[in-house]
């Protein structure tokens, strides 16, 4: 047995077992794009692969792929991100549906009727600033210090997108309960 | 200082998301807590906000299984030297 293949047979059991949360979470910061986010994981844990010999067995593996993914779809986004993009302002959207709500349905209940898949679909469809901030902060729980390293962008901003980026997702839900008739 | 100068509805609901964030400094922190106490109409806001965020934290990020993957994969780490 060679050390090559020792070390594979380590990395497959230490670090392949996260696969699917890494696919998971390259679909969303992605926007549900599999073969990109399929790319994606391929390009982190081959990069990982290489960095094998200074990942610390017992220390927390799924934890650094994670951080690996991000910082490879970061740098793709970053390198994208000559042209300014834009992201119209929707002055609808940035009430809260609280004020809709207020009397029906105070504690938000008709979350509860909205399957899994519209809140995902609801998250993929945020232009992709918003997105990626919403990923970032809601999703891996990272603070907005952290998001701001991260996506290159002030504090101040982090707020101002995820702010924007809720009030959307909320508007989004809202109008979907409605016309499923979750709400009268 | 105690717990500071009390704060109005409008001081309260700029800071909803740093808020429910744990972003906030201690002492605008504990602010907030405290007008949410006192203001009947604050307090319902931020439960509603809470609850739409739990609900986006909770079901936004679930692992995918992709058996395609899997398998470019293992024949990508096999071709490594």
């Amino acid at each position: 047995m060679s050390e090559e293949h020792d070390k594979k047979a380590q990395f497959e059991t230490e670090a392949l077992v996260h696969l699917d949360v890494l696919y998971g979470l390259a679909l969303r910061l992605t926007g549900g794009d599999a073969s990109r986010s399929e790319d994606l994981v391929q390009e982190a844990l081959l990069k990982a692969y290489r960095a094998w010999d200074d990942f610390t067995l017992g220390s927390n593996c799924r934890a650094w792929l994670m951080t690996i993914l991000r910082n490879t779809f970061i740098n793709e986004f970053r390198s994208q991100q000559r042209r300014p993009q834009s992201v119209e302002f929707d002055e609808v959207a940035e009430r809260s549906v609280f004020a809709e709500l207020e009397r029906s349905d105070p504690q938000g209940e008709f979350f509860e009727r909205i399957i899994d898949a519209e809140v995902i679909a609801a998250i993929d469809e945020l232009p992709e600033d918003f997105r990626v901030a919403v990923v970032l902060s809601d999703l891996e729980g990272l603070s907005y210090q952290e998001v701001s390293e991260i996506m290159g962008i002030p504090v101040g901003t982090v707020k101002s997108r995820l702010f924007r980026a809720r009030r959307r997702l909320q508007a989004r839900l809202y109008r979907y309960a409605l016309e499923m008739g979750y709400l009268s | 200082m105690g717990e500071g100068a009390p704060i109005d509805c409008q001081a309260a609901l700029e800071r909803v998301y740093e808020y429910l964030d744990g972003e906030l400094d201690p002492d605008w922190s504990e602010k907030i807590t405290v007008h949410l106490e006192r203001c009947r109409k604050c307090y319902p806001y931020f439960d509603f906000e809470r609850i739409f965020l739990d609900h986006i934290r909770s079901r936004g990020f679930v692992p995918e299984r992709s058996e395609r993957l899997e398998r470019r994969l293992l024949e990508a780490l096999r071709e490594v030297e």
